[in-house]
């Protein structure tokens, strides 16, 4: 670029895709899926890296007995970070970037349903990731484990900003991966090639599109809680403080509300990459697909309902526990299924143990041994026994390792032709595979011995007890095994990017339709689809003569629904989990006994007022939308503009209701009733701030005349469904916080 | 009064719902002959009789607001649920009737039968009042046939599409566990009849004494029955569902 270069120029050259691979910023301004795709996974390696070192010292710590290696604090930050690191930064956004890349190609989509809002989710995961380690920089990582249990994470425990990072930080990476989802379902229902129907998904894609769904409810379950905590944190509020009338209960509820769902948000990729490797090594379609794709859709609906199985261990009563037990133990039938389906798969195959296989393979034996260990943590008597020692550590990392971990390797080396239209070196790769194979059960077998000997976890050292010594060192041993597994997969990945051999387009003999297109594909992926009549086009293009049975009818004349509708009704589900835990949450403390202000000294007659005037928004807004479609310019401008001005009416409501109470000297500070009254009233106010900014820029783009063709009618529909959202939020919010108190 | 004296010696033999339940018998054979499903229609009236003869309508007769909700659940999924299966396939509602198979008056009425019922007010009055309570039990059995013919309506042509039905079956299914969440958690009663029952058979100290079941924790198993239990029931209709859609017809291999 000389001098002469003009702002137009080069505007011109980074907006032209030809021109713009020119330009070093053609990755880091990339909305091609396959790129951000990439840009995921290498993110995750660089934090699989930093959260693999700080495993390795914690494991130096815990090597012998007595140990002051680390520094008791030290170590507290370092297994916050690990965990934190590995379940948001590395798992999170590599089964992310697996999906981004292989789930459009699937389907024969030539990119996401929403490119810009891919690139958006990406770019929350590096920028939640610097986040969360500046807290290094600014006085200190959190200390205070991945589930930050309240009170310890309050203020009051931990007064460094820590938490604050932490918290903000797994914020923004819950947006990230909420953006992610979805997209992901509008793509998968709006952007199939023809003949893709539902019913003919591959299994891999299939599998990412539910767990799109458990994104969708459980993170901003994650999200309303963390608001409440940085409110508890940096506005003196009340939630999670018991001396301030709040219930530490109250956050590890909605913590495992998240936090059992994301449990298999990350073991639902896992189970997608192996239900899709293990027929193509075994040369057989998958045994019972209807039940692989059922039982998933079963346990995405149990997953959000069994969170108290976290909990056995606070005291929540015997109901409770009872019946989280029996809904807990009820997640084993169809995982079961699932595993029973894979092994019926490779029995009579012709089994190709390459190394996709052989991580699937082990992968099945560590998941069932982590299944197994999860039933008895269903039980409760048994849970009270090992729940904090390292039994259940050893559970847990033979979930997250030994059976994700695998999976992710194997799907590394299944994909990277595709990717980079090179092999990965198939010797490298097993010297990974069975040094991770040894590695992996040296360091968390003899954990769960450990823990059945009673060594408690989360502590930073451990006395002299008979046996603890060698079996914390041979654990400590398997670590670098591990580290030297990871190294190899490292090289391997650099050395075959440069010099493998070429792949071909369909190095493995598969059948779905990422392997129909070139290695790696070109800008739009595919030049022409093949017909698609069966859930294995590419072995119906080879066997002409015996093409599988075709599933379903041809439904090539149906016209898909419109991505951004799709997309925003997702999006309003999503907000659905976060109003309605922040709901739920004033319902919890809604008529306990307290002293200072309640719901007695709001002004109900004029919040009813303004309450109509945001419903009356709702049908002005329907009114501009008609004219909208009659094309009638005029009477759309003046409709909108009412809605906005109806829209400002109730937030200037909302702001003298503020105003009195302050006023009277009541803030979010004064009690748990003001608290969760200002939290819930102000999220809802946010909302609507947005939606008028939203509803403002569509005013001037109307005005300036930007209404003609068809694409800006369903994005203006978009954004009525989330105003009429917002109103229906304030349906619920007003009958909880005005009407419920007057009828009892 | 023990355990077993109670369990043997309170059944209500209500005359009147017994020849209810044989009148409808005889009318479902007058009506449909040998082209219903009599076993499911059995099964629904053996249940309702159950609800309400048994000594389980005592205690949800003003003692346990578990007991109630177990009942509540039955009425509203399980009779209307049997009650559709028995019809036959030939059945069709008349018009004025046909409003209700919209889906969303569907939805509405099975999560109005769940919500509706359990605001204070109309939850202590049907525990005490006989007519509430016949004004109850009539309403949630229309609302939960309303909900349930959307996914068990005779025909194929009736129903929803599977996936349709999923949506329709989950929202149901997280609408009612958003209350079962309220119920279990609730600091206050809900149902305050069912915290100071007027103790007619001289059950109560059993019930609080040798069974543990406090006024507190009765309410927690009552929500909790609403939001496990019940969840249950709208998996396995949603498993139900996908199989449906699975199974649905192939075309023949000539057709590509």
């Amino acid at each position: 670029m000389n001098g002469t270069t003009t702002i137009a120029e080069f505007r011109e050259a980074v907006l032209d895709p030809a021109k713009r691979r020119h330009y070093q910023l053609a990755w880091l301004s990339t909305v091609d899926h396959k790129r951000i795709a990439v840009l995921y996974m290498l993110t995750a390696l660089v934090f699989f890296i930093i959260g693999g070192v700080e495993a390795l010292f914690i494991r130096l710590q815990l090597a012998v007995p007595n140990n002051h290696f680390l520094q008791p604090d030290t170590f507290n930050q370092l297994f916050t970070m690990h965990g934190t690191t590995m379940i948001f930064l590395v798992v999170m956004p590599v089964v992310f970037g697996l999906a981004n890349y292989v789930l459009p190609l699937q389907i024969g989509a030539r990119d996401m349903a929403f490119p810009r809002l891919n690139a958006f989710g990406f770019w929350c995961v590096p920028f939640g990731g610097i986040l969360l380690h500046f807290s290094v920089l600014a006085g200190g990582a959190p200390a205070v484990g991945w589930f930050a249990y309240a009170p310890l994470s309050e203020t009051p425990y931990s007064s460094s900003p820590g938490v604050d990072y932490w918290a903000v930080a797994i914020f923004v990476l819950g947006i990230g991966s909420l953006s992610f989802a979805i997209n992901t379902i509008a793509t998968v229902i709006s952007l199939r090639g023809p003949g893709m129907t539902m019913r003919r998904l591959p299994l891999f894609t299939w599998i990412n599109f539910v767990n799109a769904f458990i994104i969708i409810f459980a993170l901003p379950v994650l999200n309303a809680g963390l608001a409440m905590i940085l409110i508890d944190r940096l506005l003196q509020g009340h939630f999670f403080l018991p001396f301030r009338g709040g219930s530490p209960v109250l956050w590890q509820h909605i913590f495992w509300a998240f936090g059992h769902p994301e449990v298999y948000i990350l073991a639902l990729p896992a189970f997608a990459i192996v239900s899709e490797i293990i027929p193509v090594f075994s040369r057989k379609p998958i045994f019972g697909y209807e039940f692989v794709a059922a039982s998933s859709v079963a346990i995405a609906v149990l997953s959000l309902g069994v969170w108290g199985h976290h909990m056995f261990t606070v005291g929540m009563g015997r109901p409770l526990d009872v019946f989280f037990a029996i809904s807990s133990m009820l997640i084993a039938i169809p995982t079961g299924v699932k595993v029973l389906n894979w092994t019926a798969t490779m029995l009579g195959g012709r089994i190709r143990f390459d190394v996709p296989m052989l991580c699937c393979i082990a992968f099945l034996i560590q998941f069932l041994v982590a299944g197994l260990t999860g039933i008895s943590h269903a039980s409760v008597a048994l849970d009270w026994q090992t729940k904090n020692s390292y039994f259940l550590v050893a559970h847990f990392h033979f979930v997250a390792v030994g059976a994700i971990v695998f999976a992710v390797i194997g799907a590394i080396q299944y994909w990277f032709p595709k990717m980079t239209g090179r092999m990965m070196s198939e010797s490298l790769g097993r010297w990974t595979f069975w040094l991770m194979v040894i590695g992996f059960n040296m360091t968390f077998v003899i954990q769960h011995f450990l823990g059945l000997l009673g060594m408690p976890r989360r502590v930073f050292t451990y006395p002299d007890l008979p046996h603890w010594g060698w079996m914390n060192m041979l654990s400590t041993a398997g670590v670098f095994f591990m580290s030297a597994s990871a190294l190899i997969l490292v090289w391997n990945l650099a050395t075959s990017f440069f010099r493998g051999k070429g792949a071909g387009d369909n190095p493995w003999d598969a059948w779905t339709l990422e392997w129909a297109t070139t290695s790696p594909p070109p800008h739009e992926n595919f030049h022409a689809l093949p017909p698609i009549r069966s859930r294995r086009p590419l072995w119906d293009l080879a066997n002409p003569d015996r093409p599988d049975p075709i599933v379903g009818e041809n439904s090539a004349a149906v016209t898909l629904p419109n991505h951004n509708k799709i997309g925003i009704l997702s999006f309003i589900l999503s907000e659905t989990g976060f109003f309605g835990t922040l709901i739920l949450a004033y319902l919890y403390f809604y008529g306990r006994p307290e002293a200072g202000p309640g719901p007695k000294e709001l002004d109900v007659p004029r919040t009813l007022v303004f309450s109509v005037c945001l419903f009356a928004s709702s049908f002005t807004f329907w009114r501009s939308e008609v004219a909208l479609t009659k094309q009638r310019r005029g009477s759309m401008l003046g409709w909108l503009a009412l809605t906005i001005l109806l829209g400002g009416v109730f937030l200037v409501g909302q702001g003298t209701e503020y105003w009195k109470l302050f006023q009277t000297g009541v803030d979010l500070s004064t009690n748990m009733f003001s608290t969760s009254f200002f939290t819930l009233t102000g999220f809802h106010g946010l909302h609507v701030l947005l939606g008028l900014i939203a509803l403002l820029i569509f005013l001037w783009l109307a005005w300036e005349g930007d209404f003609a063709s068809d694409r800006r009618e369903s994005a203006f529909k978009s954004v009525g469904y989330y105003w009429h959202f917002v109103d229906v939020v304030w349906v619920f919010v007003l009958l909880t916080v005005y009407i419920l108190p007057l009828v009892q | 009064m023990t355990t077993y004296q109670f369990v043997t010696t309170a059944w209500t033999w209500n005359s009147i719902l017994l020849t209810l339940g044989a009148v409808a018998f005889v009318g479902y054979f007058l009506a449909f002959g040998q082209r219903g499903r009599p076993l499911y229609f059995a099964a629904a009236i053996v249940l309702f009789l159950l609800a309400f003869i048994s000594p389980f309508s005592v205690l949800a007769n003003g003692y346990l607001f578990s007991a109630h909700m177990l009942q509540h659940i039955l009425l509203v999924l399980i009779v209307p649920a049997l009650l559709l299966l028995s019809l036959p396939r030939s059945f069709s509602l008349r018009p004025p009737l046909t409003y209700l198979t919209h889906p969303l008056i569907g939805w509405i009425a099975g999560v109005s039968a769940m919500w509706l019922w359990h605001a204070p007010t109309l939850c202590n009055a049907a525990a005490t009042s006989r007519t509430v309570s016949a004004i109850q039990t009539t309403s949630l059995l229309i609302m939960g046939s309303v909900f349930w013919w959307q996914v068990l309506a005779p025909r194929e042509a009736q129903r929803l599409s599977p996936p349709a039905g999923i949506v329709y079956l989950f929202t149901a299914c997280a609408a009612c566990s958003v209350l079962g969440i309220i119920l279990t958690f609730a600091p206050v009663s809900i149902c305050p009849v069912y915290q100071h029952p007027v103790d007619q058979l001289g059950i109560l100290s059993t019930i609080r004494g040798s069974w543990g079941l406090t006024s507190d924790r009765d309410q927690q198993i009552g929500g909790l029955l609403m939001w496990v239990p019940m969840c249950a029931i709208y998996v396995t209709a949603i498993l139900a569902q996908l199989a449906r859609w699975h199974s649905s017809p192939q075309p023949e291999q000539s057709n590509a």
